[in-house]
């Protein structure tokens, strides 16, 4: 049973489906683009501890900051908790599916995502280009990752280089519109899912300027690949990386 | 003033409020020139006759008709240029200096836009004179004393020139002294052709300066005509349910002693 | 004393207040190559920050800060109640309401006009709602202004609630702070002609609200229509306080402030507070605004926020004076 998004796609890739007791109802959209197929018919849980009494599962993935009533309740009905942590890193990611990997017993599995995804590493750098591209990930200007994030790693990986770098972690301070035209990115990247719901940004929140002077130079990317720390993490750098040598040359027009 | 004969009748108005009747039936008529007080105790109905006769209320039967025209069929700033009206214990609910009180009682006659012309504002001078006002000219009318608002609000009313004016209970809390002078000003404004329509519960001071009464009970008029002839012993006695002398009606001797 | 002093001051602030505007934001640029952009070649970095970005949120900081300080000076008008806000009222959070509703349930991205239109809705709903309950006294007043304010919190409470995703509940409490961010020439246009008709329909009221001063007894044998009076102030706070709140989200305290800040220069004639009103409350929002960019802080210090903090002793200063004067 997971309880938790990142861990929930973790499994899927891990694991066959009749081994799943449960994944959160979070997983449905994302596993349908990331996972084809994946979680079809696999039931699906809303991360309560009442869940954890009705299924009773063997294990139970959750992440360090799950409700304590679920740990007690895990514990009375003798399921081992297997703590995943967010992942800011490939590193983070190989330490993370190898431990997920252990936990369900699939280690060798585990051991050959990890090395599918460190021959997409290994090829990328291979071919990196010689003048790193400058971009900024940008979603009006809340939340821009900086230094130490998923999304840094993986904008390194593609061998561009991320402008909001000066900014510590997944950097809640602000990075408004003026920082971002004064900083001149080649290309702004924008975290979108598919099943992503309405929000300001769709409406009256986006800001023309944003559409105008950058037209042509929007990289969409799948958000829960820099959300959450999967082997196919790497395959968003190779994304990003198609996605760059497809950019109209040059710098933006200011 | 402008025409010498203004002439306001009622015809049967009947208003009722929540099943119960507060005006049955009252016809009366009212012309320029006469200082008109309705008497009657409290809860007779005198302030409802009054805004329907003011045009503000509606009545539920009966009509209101001015110079021969229905007051409904009369367009409400044509009414109010010809009518003022003053409400019981009227106030200024903002620190308006005195003179820009007094200048909302032009309302009816500003145009849309723009300040007040010339020839009004030499109209809220002659109001302010008259009212002997001038000391108080910018002083909040909210710090006004009770006499010095009962004034300032009849120079508000008075200041568009009515040829109408209704007032209920004008004399209501003020001291004998500013009661006698503000009943005086009444007076002398019927003296000079306004139709003056008072209610009052003053009986000696309507005794003397009304030169016709109007008398409610329970919704009902049971007397109207020359002040010497409706303010009887006998009526005070059916109405007030007192005994009371009266000497004099009419005249500016009259006294009412209750005994 | 000062009623010839007002213009002159309301100018330099003015003047003033759109230069630290235009000057002053995330990325310091030099004056001089601010003011050079707008005839140097284009685009230009000075330049798209000065046009694209702080010309529209300065306007906007003056159309929304003068739509407060005009509708609050009529509300008070009105009902002669020197607490009447929009804010107070109710007539904020319920255009709010209209706007979260319009922006989350997808409304807004189909269809532009949504937000600033759900946005009225909700402040033409609140405001009658807050005008028929509350009839009868200043207290009365606010007290339902307060009700209608906690039934449309519970509304914008339901809309976090349900919201579609955790990132759109977070998106809809940062708005509600109240903040004119990256705002650009869209949202003035789109809000612009509400903001105007508003207008109109509020200083339409102005000789109906003086004559209110003696009471509507008094106000109505002077010819004013009452009702038609009533409906108008509603009409215009609900379409400019609506479009506006649609717009920057809900922002408190500056329709209270501004009113009572000129009545000791103007005097207290309602028609002689609204122009004024209107200006100051542009002034105040403006300077509030740069101060939010002016202030360091790591998270950005919302506008709404802001006014609320300077705008709260305020307000207590305003009951305890009326408790003085009024029984």
């Amino acid at each position: 049973m997971s309880t938790n998004l990142c861990s929930d796609l973790l499994l899927l890739m891990l694991v066959p489906k009749e081994r799943i007791a449960s994944i959160t109802h979070l997983a449905t959209g994302p596993a349908a683009v990331l996972l084809p197929g994946a979680a079809d018919g696999v039931p699906t849980n809303r991360a309560t501890a009442e869940e954890v009494v009705a299924q009773v599962p063997d294990l139970i993935l959750a992440s360090p900051w799950s409700a304590t009533a679920l740990r007690r309740l895990a514990a009375q009905v003798n399921a081992p908790v297997v703590e995943i942590d967010a992942a800011n890193s490939f590193a983070d990611i190989r330490r993370i599916t190898r431990e997920v990997g252990q936990a369900v017993g699939e280690p060798a599995r585990a051991e050959a995502l990890v090395a599918q995804m460190d021959r997409t590493l290994a090829e990328l750098a291979a071919t990196a280009p010689e003048r790193p591209i400058e971009v900024v990930a940008w979603n009006g200007g809340d939340a821009v990752p900086g230094q130490g994030t998923l999304t840094h790693a993986i904008i390194e990986a593609a061998g561009a280089r991320n402008l909001s770098a000066r900014l510590p972690g997944a950097a809640a301070e602000s990075f408004g519109l003026e920082e971002l035209l004064a900083a001149r990115p080649q290309a702004i990247l924008r975290g979108a899912d598919r099943f992503d719901a309405p929000s300001l940004r769709d409406s009256s929140g986006e800001h023309a300027v944003v559409q105008a002077g950058f037209a042509g130079r929007q990289i969409i990317y799948p958000a829960t690949l820099h959300a959450c720390g999967l082997p196919q993490s790497a395959e968003a750098a190779r994304q990003l990386r198609t996605a760059l040598e497809r950019l109209p040359p040059g710098d933006v027009r200011w | 003033m402008s025409t010498p004969q203004t002439r306001l009748e009622a015809h049967g108005i009947v208003v009722r409020r929540g099943g119960r009747t507060i005006l049955d039936g009252v016809s009366l008529v009212l012309e320029g020139g006469q200082f008109t007080g309705l008497i009657g105790p409290n809860g007779s109905g005198k302030s409802t006759l009054m805004a329907v006769l003011a045009g503000l209320l509606v009545p539920d039967a009966g009509e209101v008709v001015l110079d021969g025209v229905p007051l409904a069929r009369i367009d409400r700033r044509t009414l109010a240029r010809r009518r003022a009206y003053l409400p019981q214990s009227p106030r200024a609910e903002w620190p308006l200096p005195v003179e820009r009180m007094v200048a909302l009682g032009l309302t009816p006659h500003l145009p849309a836009f723009g300040g007040l012309p010339a020839a009004l504002a030499a109209r809220v001078d002659a109001a302010i004179a008259q009212f002997d006002l001038g000391a108080h000219r910018y002083q909040p009318a909210t710090t006004l004393s009770g006499g010095e608002l009962a004034r300032a609000m009849l120079a508000r009313a008075l200041v568009g020139e009515p040829e109408l004016l209704l007032a209920d209970e004008p004399l209501a809390g003020l001291d004998p002294r500013h009661a006698l002078d503000g009943i005086g000003r009444l007076s002398a404004l019927a003296g000079r052709g306004t139709l003056v329509l008072a209610s009052l519960h003053e009986l000696t001071l309507a005794a003397r300066h009304a030169t016709r009464l109007a008398v409610l009970r329970e919704g009902r008029l049971v007397a109207c005509g020359p002040t010497a002839e409706a303010l009887t012993a006998g009526m005070l006695h059916e109405v007030f349910e007192v005994n009371a002398c009266v000497t004099g009606a009419g005249t500016r001797t009259a006294s009412v002693d209750f005994t | 004393m000062s009623a010839r002093l007002w213009p002159l001051i309301a100018a330099a602030l003015l003047v003033l207040g759109v230069l630290l505007s235009l000057g002053t934001g995330a990325v310091w640029l030099d004056p001089a190559l601010l003011a050079g952009s707008v005839v140097s070649p284009k685009p230009s970095l000075p330049w798209l920050i000065l046009w694209e970005l702080r010309l529209p949120r300065t306007l906007l900081a003056l159309l929304v800060g003068a739509t407060l300080g005009l509708s609050g000076a009529a509300l008070q008008g009105l009902l002669r109640n020197p607490l009447a806000e929009p804010g107070l009222l109710g007539v904020s959070a319920g255009a709010a309401l209209g706007a979260v509703v319009a922006i989350y349930f997808g409304l807004a991205a189909s269809f532009a006009l949504a937000a600033p239109l759900l946005g009225i809705t909700g402040a033409l709903a609140a405001a009658a709602l807050t005008l028929t309950v509350g009839r009868g006294g200043t207290l009365t007043m606010i007290l339902a202004g307060a009700a209608v304010s906690g039934l449309m919190a519970a509304g914008l409470s339901l809309a976090l609630n349900l919201a579609p995703s955790p990132w759109a509940a977070y998106e809809i409490t940062t708005w509600l702070l109240g903040s004119l961010t990256d705002r650009g020439w869209d949202q003035l246009l789109l809000a612009l002609p509400f903001l105007l008709a508003g207008w109109v329909c509020l200083a339409t009221t102005a000789r109906a609200l003086d004559a209110l001063t003696l009471g509507e007894a008094q106000a109505e044998s002077l010819g004013i229509d009452i009702s038609r009076t009533r409906l108008l102030a509603l009409a215009g706070t609900a379409l400019s306080v609506g479009a506006a709140t649609a717009v920057s989200g809900a922002i408190g305290f500056i329709g209270l402030l501004a009113p009572h800040l000129v009545r000791p220069f103007v005097g207290h004639q309602p028609s002689r507070v609204l122009l004024p009103s209107a200006i100051f409350g542009a002034i105040l929002l403006l300077y509030a605004d740069v101060a939010t960019r002016l202030i360091p802080t790591t998270q950005e210090l919302k506008l709404g926020v802001l006014t609320s903090l300077a705008g709260t002793p305020f307000f207590f200063w305003l009951v305890t004076r009326l408790r003085r004067t009024a029984p």
